[in-house]
């Protein structure tokens, strides 16, 4: 036991654990729409998520030829070169997202009798996803280049806010406020709603709900990728199962907050990102995972359908 | 396509007792002749590359039957989504080990040891989460097996990431030695133990607790009107999977004489679930059969080296598109009475008669 | 009996010895190919180890057939995904394989020892390149470990340990360590025998953290790096954790000394960190990265033999080209066989690829333990030091 620790750096804790935790709310977001419609863990999206972050690295590195040692950007430029990384980031993992819906999950939806068939088929396609970069990286890991210089924006007292942080922070607060504003106010939206409360009744209702799971996916697989572009950001690193503790970090946060949820996806993602901080300085990194299990346990004791365990479609926001 | 589950069922049903009972013993001595398989001509496309193939059946076949069939009484009968179910293989491992190297306990005498106190984990595990519906448990219990291999990861009184190694054999049973050089006694003790689980499933399936659980699985509310102890009855099913799971464990550690923490993974049970699903849920067959193709096939086909669980996943992905149900999925009732077939053969006539009726009044 | 069958008889008998003879002299005839077998995760959390590896076995098979041997060797990989289970029926199967005259790996520790037994009952003599538990060859107790069939030529952690407390903490002046550990069976072995170290010589341990390997996120023990005001930080495991953490303290504000052990003597390091968080990082290594070692002969070579431009980052390469050159010059000498291929890897003195001598003590660990080696990051390229 470590107090000390939260005593003399509880805000940089703060903060790492916010920027944490705002990844942790996409991630989540795109476990909970998918688990919304078809009411199932999509296992696939851990792959997804680590596809985004190779696709931030490729583009840096032979778009505009950033390497490990250049020198950060400036500018208008460094505008450019993180919009366009944030973009195949997204386009990536969305495209990948919906394809993973059409592999594994689509044809099992008409024919299946059980559920856990398309977890199985999921659980394949993530086996096949992360093989085939393994192979195709050698099992190496990536490095980032630092395209944004990580400068403090304010210090008082040794303490201060970092930009890639500030950056997580701000853009993870506005990519969750897009998607709950698609969700809630759209057509398209109202049908992912309508879906996720009765397939049977939506279909009844003219809901063509292939297409309305294959826009959920995408949706989940294009905020997994602004996920992984942010996560790109701060950490700099990646490797062919970087997705497999994040996945279920981010899974465990889904269901902290109440899975099929997105409120409980945002407030999950981010009590766990703060909790994995403070446990991890409080008890050692070893324990960060027991202690948020037991913690997530607790919870759900409480609270048997997570801390905002209502369905997507009966958010009140 | 071709249902062979209801062909071999509509076997079974027309033979008489002496026919099954012979059945039953000849498949039960060809499958204790397997280990000498590769040893002969025609068999030996069974041989798995570079592996041994006699270990091979112990572990992962053997093991990997056992812990399936362990799951599918949690799963597959009374659909609650378990994803640590490695923290039970985990339990008897580690109790084999440290019991087995501390004190003057054999193997034998600890294998009750080790099952006990899988049960008593499942039983504490179950308590307070088997209130939680759905994927609700599923984290949970995933959660559990990463406590469960985090803890003994670091604990250093217990090897930490070295594990235990010098885990004895268990003494010998009719003068048949266990050791490194007979696999083959190890794969007969495991399909004992196989053998064993699957009369206690399908004694368990048609008496009161396999109705409750198929009540369970199929609308737990419905089961809570109707009256069924659905907690009890969901307990009961998590700690006999456990005690399963501990029995593999123990057998496990002793007949790899070294347990280490980097075994039980995550990933092995997500591997034993795929089993349970990609044979078919809560058919015993079928789980049997899932399991050894899952187990084996890996094995067999090792000579592609690096790109194998590319493969594995492939396979996987395509199966489950063609059998969404699995390979040999559970009939939608089991155990139809004789009067029940009766009556379905009457329905069946009736309503050929019906149609005929029909069309002759159309015309 | 008459006089023909008897003569009938005698020239059966000869027949039959000639025949004797000849199966027995072709027996000890040079064989057209002998097996060797690379036992490493080829799949599984510790691939990467394990593919690094395979280049430098595959580097010097290609220099032994650009030699026109007569006898082939053929390389036959297992993969045991570094788990003792699955190490355990892999080592089965590969003793009993008549064909094998000789097993090389496997990378890790545990599944090395999970693989003793086999080996033992099959008398089949195995060379590690990697595994560095010091365990593995502890005399005390030669029953559950490869005696005498394991060696090493890596030496063991113990070595390693005292070095890398001496070097962490040279020059600096009230020294207050901070250490971190990968959890892998490696790092954590590196850790307990230079952490008994450094409280001998009466160092102050300022804190401790365990972050598993494939962690990304180090900033909560850079915050206790921080608070612990810790002048020197040791990090035990590879490189890519080595990285990582680093970047995180650099950001968190550390200013003093970093050291690392032989996982992070890697030119992926250095890839990984950025020149500028890498620069000054302390390294003990018992051996020495394939591209310091090698000639510029044999880097040719290794491009050619794995089709891999350059063995920076690539982990323990040099190791495994020392393990397999030790079976190769063995079965240049005429051993075929295992129970000559074991007493050739006992008794006889090798040659690294720096060009020095080894040989492999009783319990085989090379003897005299290998001197162990300081490095350090200067200008964005490993250089050597001299004796840690």
């Amino acid at each position: 036991m470590n107090f000390s620790v939260v005593q003399s750096q509880f805000f940089p804790l703060l903060i790492n654990g916010l920027a944490l935790g705002f990844i942790y709310v996409l991630i989540s977001v795109g476990y909970t729409m998918v688990y919304g419609v078809l009411r199932l863990i999509n296992f696939a999206n851990s792959e997804i998520f680590m596809l985004g972050t190779f696709a931030t690295i490729i583009v840096s590195r032979t778009v505009f030829k950033f390497d490990i040692n250049s020198q950060p950007s400036h500018g208008m430029k460094l505008l450019i070169v993180l919009l366009c990384c944030l973009l195949a980031a997204m386009l990536t993992s969305g495209v990948v997202a919906v394809l993973v819906e059409l592999v594994a999950y689509r044809r099992l939806r008409s024919r299946g009798t059980n559920r856990l068939g398309s977890l199985i088929s999921a659980i394949g396609t993530s086996i096949v996803l992360s093989e085939g970069v393994r192979l195709l990286t050698h099992s190496l890991p990536e490095s980032s280049p630092r395209v944004l210089s990580k400068f403090y924006i304010f210090t008082i007292h040794g303490v201060g806010l970092r930009i890639d942080q500030f950056l997580v922070i701000i853009s993870g607060a506005l990519f969750f406020f897009a998607v709950d504003r698609f969700v809630k106010l759209t057509r398209i939206g109202k049908a992912i709603r309508a879906v996720s409360m009765s397939e049977e009744n939506s279909r009844l209702m003219g809901i063509n709900l292939n297409r309305v799971i294959s826009i959920t996916f995408l949706v989940g697989g294009l905020v997994t990728g602004a996920a992984a572009f942010l996560y790109e950001t701060v950490y700099e690193t990646t490797v062919f199962n970087v997705g497999f503790n994040l996945g279920i970090a981010a899974f465990t946060a889904a269901v902290l907050g109440g899975i099929g949820n997105l409120r409980g996806a945002f407030y999950g993602g981010l009590t766990l990102g703060l909790a994995e901080e403070f446990f991890s300085a409080v008890l050692g990194t070893q324990w960060k995972e027991v202690t948020v299990f037991v913690v997530l346990v607790l919870v759900l004791l409480v609270r048997p359908n997570g801390l905002f365990g209502e369905a997507i479609q009966q958010s009140r926001v | 396509m071709l249902n062979l589950r209801d062909k071999g069922a509509q076997l079974w049903e027309d033979w008489n007792r002496p026919k099954r009972v012979a059945f039953a013993l000849i498949m039960i001595f060809g499958v204790f002749l397997l280990p000498y398989a590769g040893d002969f001509s025609f068999t030996s496309i069974l041989n798995t590359p570079i592996a041994s193939y006699q270990a091979i059946l112990v572990y992962p076949v053997g093991m990997y039957i056992l812990m399936a069939l362990g799951l599918n009484i949690v799963v597959g009968k009374s659909g609650l989504l378990d994803l640590g179910y490695v923290a039970f293989f985990a339990i008897g491992a580690y109790t084999a080990a440290i019991l087995g190297t501390k004190t003057t306990l054999n193997i034998w005498e600890i294998l009750p040891m080790g099952m006990g106190f899988a049960m008593l984990a499942g039983v504490l595990l179950g308590i307070p989460t088997l209130r939680l519906r759905g994927d609700y448990l599923a984290i949970v219990t995933l959660g559990f097996g990463e406590i469960v291999r985090i803890a003994v990861l670091n604990t250093n009184s217990i090897g930490g990431p070295n594990g235990i190694p010098g885990v004895p054999n268990p003494p010998s049973i009719l003068g048949q030695s266990f050791d490194l050089a007979n696999p083959a006694h190890f794969f007969w003790i495991v399909v004992v133990m196989i053998l064993f689980v699957i009369w206690m499933v399908r004694r368990l399936s048609i008496r009161r607790p396999g109705r409750a659980w198929e009540a369970i699985r199929q609308d737990e509310d419905v089961a809570i009107l109707m009256g069924v102890p659905t907690l009890r009855y969901k307990i009961w099913s998590f700690s006999i999977g456990a005690a399963v799971g501990g029995a593999a464990g123990v057998i496990f550690a002793s007949q790899q004489m070294l347990v280490a923490p980097q075994t039980f993974t995550f990933n092995v049970s997500v591997l034993i679930l795929s089993c349970v699903v990609f044979g078919g849920m809560g058919n015993i067959w079928g789980v049997v059969l899932g399991a050894t193709i899952l187990s084996y096939f890996p094995e067999r086909i090792r000579f592609i080296s690096s790109a194998r669980q590319l493969v594995f996943g492939l396979a996987l992905i395509i199966t489950m598109n063609l059998r969404p149900d699995g390979l040999l999925p559970r009939k939608k009732r089991e155990h139809l009475s004789l009067e029940e077939r009766e009556a379905a053969k009457a329905a069946k006539a009736a309503l050929k008669q019906a149609k005929k009726l029909n069309s002759g009044a159309s015309k | 009996m008459n006089l023909t069958t008897k003569r009938t008889l005698g020239v059966v008998a000869a027949a039959a010895l000639a025949l004797g003879s000849v199966v027995a002299t072709s027996a000890q005839a040079a064989p057209k190919s002998v097996t060797l077998v690379f036992q490493n995760a080829v799949t599984g959390p510790n691939a990467g180890l394990g593919a690094d590896e395979l280049l430098g076995a595959q580097t010097a098979l290609y220099e032994y057939n650009q030699s026109k041997p007569a006898v082939q060797i053929k390389l036959v990989m297992a993969d045991d995904v570094s788990d003792a289970a699955t190490a355990s029926s892999v080592a089965a199967g590969i003793a009993g394989n008549a064909a094998v005259i000789g097993v090389v790996g496997s990378c890790c520790s545990t599944a090395t020892k999970a693989s003793f037994p086999a080996y033992k009952s099959g008398h089949l003599t195995i060379v590690s390149p990697s595994a560095t538990n010091p365990s593995l060859t502890d005399p005390k107790q030669p029953k559950s470990n490869g005696f005498p069939f394991f060696h090493r030529v890596v030496p063991t952690d113990a070595f390693q340990g005292l070095a890398l407390a001496r070097l962490a903490v040279k020059g600096v002046t009230a020294p207050k360590v901070f250490y971190v550990d990968d959890q892998s069976t490696y790092g954590v072995g590196l850790k307990d025998t230079t952490a008994a170290a450094l409280v001998k010589a009466g160092v102050t341990i300022s804190g401790k953290d365990s972050v598993p390997a494939g962690t990304a996120d180090y900033s909560s023990t850079a915050s206790k790096v921080i608070s612990s005001k810790a002048n020197v930080v040791v990090y035990f495991g590879y490189y890519a954790g080595a990285a990582a953490f680093k970047k995180a303290i650099d950001l968190a504000g550390f200013k003093g000394t970093y050291a690392s052990g032989d996982g992070t003597l890697d030119g992926g390091f250095i890839t990984q960190a950025g020149k500028s968080d890498a620069e000054g990082t302390l390294i003990t290594a018992p051996t020495v990265p394939f591209e310091l070692a090698a000639s510029a002969a044999v880097l040719a070579d290794f491009t050619k033999a794995t089709g891999v431009a350059s063995p920076s980052g690539h982990a323990y390469v040099t190791e495994t080209y020392d393990s397999i050159n030790v079976f190769i010059q063995c079965i240049k000498e005429g051993h075929y066989t295992r129970s000559s291929i074991q007493n050739c890897v006992q008794n006889e003195t090798f040659t690294s690829i720096k060009g020095s001598k080894f040989s492999f003590t009783r319990y085989g660990d090379v003897s005299g333990g290998a001197p162990v080696g300081a490095f350090t990051i200067k200008n964005g390229e490993i250089s050597y030091l001299g004796n840690a």
